[in-house]
């Protein structure tokens, strides 16, 4: 393959803005489905069944594209759209040379839309805007095409006006892929050096790596190094998604394909890692990636108690798919056996749990998000907390450090005040305000993450009447006036109800926490105490009276089933309650540090 | 254990009544003349097969309802008369109807009397016109009293009256005038119920909706207790949650269910507990009279209990009796002491001071009686 004749790009969008139409209608253009197959949105539903039923994501999609008398080859390198994913989203990028930023013509430039060209301008990647949807009664492609420029300094000199749903525009777009975008850089002749930018596990082959050939030749059979693990495999087969698997006797400097190798399991291999030839390695590995780092950590208890190895057998097989969650066993006090995971963020948080409540039907009581604070000791250490449990006592720390993310909004003008009085709400920091257009601005804060963790991005959307749109992306860490409330049940402490919060928080969570505790944990045969604490500093208390009176008036002969299993459901949700001294507590009280405010 | 008879206890239900109460969840329909004959012919039949296929010999029967007393003289006659004619077994004949206050006279109570009747459960709920109107009954109060004078004059030797405590907007003096006016009736026997906001009832779809409100917790705890030293002062002897009559009054039909014994059922949605077996029969009187005309079952629940669970739920029940638990008959009757089966639910009541115990018995206390439920579930 002419390496002049090969694009390497992705497709970025905000969500809904005709990215999945678009590579289907190039998918079209280039005859590598039929016009009959062109189902809608042909690589979001990538998981093509092979003929083992076994189902394979093809992130990387290779076309033969004629365009003016020259056949190119295209490969779509995939990327998933939304705030969580960012690291992927950098992998995907680092096995590009371009990208097309694809902005709908009515609804202008969004968050993810900044984000996206954020990213590809990070990653050295020549972009071509493509403004989407001209076929719209409302569309107002001259505008967009300007907030681009303005808005992401752009040039807007190569930008294309397409309807992806038409094609209209699409054989513009092509030529302006194969002119525009570079070719690869690299030398065929050099000794390998294979980026491995994405791994899927498949269960009759293993795990399947993704790779961009930077420099030299992959072949079938060959003996390879992975430079990180220093580890060595033989190439079993190499391929190209056309998008069906296909398989290809090599691949050279600037492919993009796929390789399996007798890797067995996804934590064989570490995306990044930098694939060589056994016997004649490269000097140097390419520049990898950041591990992902998980900024959102919950605790999944088994709901049932007893699911508890169901529920890690579920995890171990969501890990064979997803490499970018952690889990490792808890135990709680009021909860029993568990795990904390970690996550990328609260999606990836929300995805995961679902697939294991759906494909594994285990139900899972979940207790409440909280992000990793960084915590300096007085012995100068410096440590990662994600739960308030786990915080050593106040006098081992010297200082407490909370993630910072940077936020753009876009959201309509008038918005403006109801969102800066948000922002303040959740001791946001503002950093810039830009109009994209008359009726549109962006405003740019920064927010400790844990503010806007639960339900920030809910406000935000009525608040616009649903027009405003966000994306984040982590900062850092600032040290911050932290404190750890703790919730007390007649007097003892329960670790998987305290929190961290900021001490002007403290007592307003505490209060509403304890309010909302009380209508869950309800009276029971003796008085109970609840109360919130910083240290031995008591902030709130509710006291719950003893349960007065509790009897069934009638039992005769007909009755004596029914009120038996009354009693036995009663006796059956206890069971299902923790116990804290004598203080049953239901689960969904667990649940309550989890509400949003006000 | 007087006979070996399967069968000494009988209840009957008969489902009609002149209207509906919107508190009540018993199995009801408003009465229809065409179809009591076809019922009591109904309620013969299942007699018939009842007698059979187990041996009786009756000691206890109830008639309840709906108001059995709404059949008109010959038929509620024709029904009696089969009852009264069961074999009977050694101890005297308790033979119980219920009755509403507007439905008894003097011609009603002959037939009563004069069909071996010898108790009478009437079911006044108050003598507060206005807690009459929320509770949905029919009579007037003065009306309770011609009643019982009317069961009097009849030669009825005992007489019971249900009253109704925690009534939507009744203040704890109400209640306890209510219980001065049921005094001064000199009944054997009263029950006195917290009003309990049955699932599917009128009135429970009314507290829903927020058309009635519940009396206060703590209101209605002290109008039960008010209850039970009142009564106990006039005479009364406490001998179940919500039962209290006169020594050696006490209901002895209700008593073989608190003691989880044998009885059989024959009606509409009547329930019974024969050879280990719980069932009920369809609560449909159109329906239970097509089955039993076509010679079909008319029970559509059967639970037969294994041995632990009926020691389970003869603790639930017994538990409801002022005596409590008999250690010694209860280990007689399923091997094991109660002390030993139920060691955690004990530990933990006594230590809440909501159980006693003593050599012979296991029981409530006081406190425990008004958190009995809470009690009971952790016997099950």
């Amino acid at each position: 393959m002419d390496q002049k004749l090969i694009r390497n790009f992705s497709i970025v969008a905000h969500i809904d803005h005709g990215k999945s139409t678009l590579a289907d209608r190039l998918l079209q253009r280039a005859g590598a489905i039929s016009d009959r197959d062109l189902k809608e949105q042909v690589l979001d539903d990538m998981e093509l069944e092979r003929e083992r039923g076994i189902t394979i994501k093809a992130s990387a999609v290779s076309i033969d594209m004629p365009v003016d008398g020259e056949t190119y080859m295209f490969n779509l390198i995939d990327t998933p759209g939304h705030v969580d994913f960012h690291y992927e989203v950098d992998r995907a990028m680092a096995a590009c040379d371009g990208a097309l930023l694809v902005v709908d013509a009515t609804q202008g430039v969004q968050a993810q839309t900044v984000a996206n060209a954020y990213a590809a301008i990070g990653n050295d990647l020549e972009i071509i805007p493509v403004i989407n949807k001209i076929d719209l009664p409302g569309a107002q492609p001259e505008d967009t095409a300007l907030e681009v420029e303005h808005v992401l300094g752009i040039d807007a000199e190569h930008v294309q006006f397409v309807s992806a749903k038409t094609g209209e525009g699409v054989e513009e777009l092509v030529r302006a892929i194969a002119k525009v975008l570079p070719p690869p850089k690299g030398d065929a002749g050099a000794p390998l050096q294979a980026l491995v930018f994405d791994s899927v596990y498949d269960d009759y082959r293993g795990v399947i790596c993704y790779l961009r050939i930077a420099n030299g030749t992959i072949r079938k059979g060959q003996k390879v190094l992975l430079m990180g693990r220093a580890r060595h495999y033989v190439v079993t087969e190499l391929g190209k998604f056309r998008p069906a698997m296909t398989p290809v006797a090599s691949l050279s400097a600037g492919e993009v394909g796929y390789m399996v190798a007798n890797l067995k399991k996804l934590q064989d291999v570490t995306v990044g890692d930098t694939v060589t030839d056994a016997l004649a390695p490269a000097a140097e590995a390419l520049p990898g990636y950041d591990p992902p780092a998980q900024m959102v950590f919950c605790d999944f208890y088994p709901a049932g108690g007893e699911e508890y190895s169901e529920l890690r057998d579920a995890l171990n097989r969501l890990s064979l798919n997803d490499g970018s969650f952690t889990f490792q066993p808890e135990n709680s006090d009021a909860l029993g056996f568990g795990f904390r995971c970690g996550f990328l963020g609260l999606l990836h948080m929300d995805i995961v749990q679902e697939r294991l409540e759906r494909e594994a039907g285990v139900d899972i009581v979940q207790t409440a998000p909280s992000v990793s604070y960084e915590v300096l000791l007085r012995d100068g250490k410096v440590q990662r907390v994600d739960a308030a449990g786990d915080l050593p006592t106040p006098d081992k720390i010297e200082e407490l450090r909370e993630p910072i993310v940077e936020t753009q909004m876009i959201i309509p003008a008038e918005s403006v005040g109801p969102i800066m009085a948000l922002a303040e709400q959740r001791r946001g920091e503002y950093k810039s305000q830009e109009y994209l257009s008359p009726q549109r601005v962006m405003l740019t804060y920064e927010f400790p993450f844990n503010e806007i963790l639960y339900d920030f991005y809910d406000k935000l959307k009525s608040a616009t009447r649903g027009y405003g749109t966000m994306d984040y992306h982590v900062v850092g860490y600032r040290a911050s006036d932290l404190v750890k409330v703790q919730l007390l049940v007649n007097g003892q402490s329960v670790d998987a109800l305290s929190f961290i919060c900021h001490r002007s928080a403290a007592d307003r969570r505490g209060r509403r926490i304890l309010h909302r505790l009380r209508q869950e944990i309800g009276r029971q045969l003796f008085e109970i105490v609840l109360q919130a604490a910083i240290g031995s500093k008591v902030i709130a208390r509710e006291t719950l009276k003893p349960l007065r009176k509790n009897v069934t008036a009638k039992c005769y002969g007909g009755d004596v089933t029914r009120k038996r299993k009354l009693l036995e459901k009663q006796k059956a949700g206890k069971k299902r309650m923790k116990t804290i001294g004598r203080v049953d507590i239901p689960q969904k009280a667990f649940m309550v540090i989890l509400e949003p405010e006000d | 254990m007087t006979t070996s008879a399967e069968i000494r206890s009988l209840y009957v239900h008969v489902p009609f009544c002149h209207t509906l109460c919107g508190y009540c969840d018993f199995y009801s329909q408003v009465i229809d003349r065409r179809s009591v004959a076809p019922l009591v012919d109904a309620l013969l039949l299942e007699l018939q097969q009842l007698a059979a296929e187990h041996e009786i010999a009756i000691e206890t029967l109830f008639v309840g309802g709906g108001t059995p007393t709404t059949l008109p003289p010959e038929e509620l006659s024709r029904l009696l008369r089969a009852l009264e004619s069961l074999p009977r077994g050694e101890d005297t004949l308790e033979f119980t109807v219920e009755a509403n206050p507007a439905t008894v006279n003097s011609e009603i109570a002959g037939v009563l009397a004069r069909h071996a009747v010898n108790r009478v459960s009437i079911g006044a709920q108050s003598f507060d016109p206005s807690e009459l109107r929320v509770l949905e009954r029919i009579h007037a109060p003065k009306q309770v009293v011609d009643t019982v004078a009317a069961c009097r004059a009849a030669g009825i030797e005992r007489i019971n009256v249900d009253l109704i405590f925690g009534v939507p907007g009744q203040s704890l003096a109400a209640w306890e005038s209510n219980l001065e006016r049921v005094l001064e009736l000199r009944t054997e026997h009263l029950s006195c119920y917290g009003l309990t906001y049955e699932r599917g009832t009128p009135l429970f779809r009314q507290l829903q909706q927020g058309l009635v409100r519940r009396v206060d917790a703590e209101v209605e705890a002290e109008m039960y207790e008010t209850t039970i030293d009142r009564l106990g002062a006039a005479g009364f002897g406490h001998y179940e949650i919500s039962n209290f009559a006169r020594p050696g009054r006490e209901c002895r039909h209700n008593l073989r269910y608190w003691h989880n014994q044998t009885y059989a059922g024959i009606g509409p949605a009547a329930a019974g507990f024969v050879r280990g077996l719980r069932y009920k029969n369809v609560p449909d009187t159109a329906e239970y009279v097509r089955a039993i005309q076509a010679g079909r079952s008319p029970r559509i629940e059967h639970e037969r209990l294994t041995l632990d669970r009926t020691a389970r739920e003869t603790a639930m029940l017994e538990l409801r009796l002022i005596e409590g638990i008999d250690r010694r008959c209860f280990a007689e009757r399923f091997g094991h002491d109660p002390m030993d089966l139920f060691r955690d639910a004990v530990a933990k009541h006594v230590e809440l001071e909501l159980l006693a115990v003593d050599e012979h018995a296991l029981r409530l206390t006081r406190a425990g009686l008004l958190l009995a439920d809470s009690v009971i579930a952790d016997f099950l």
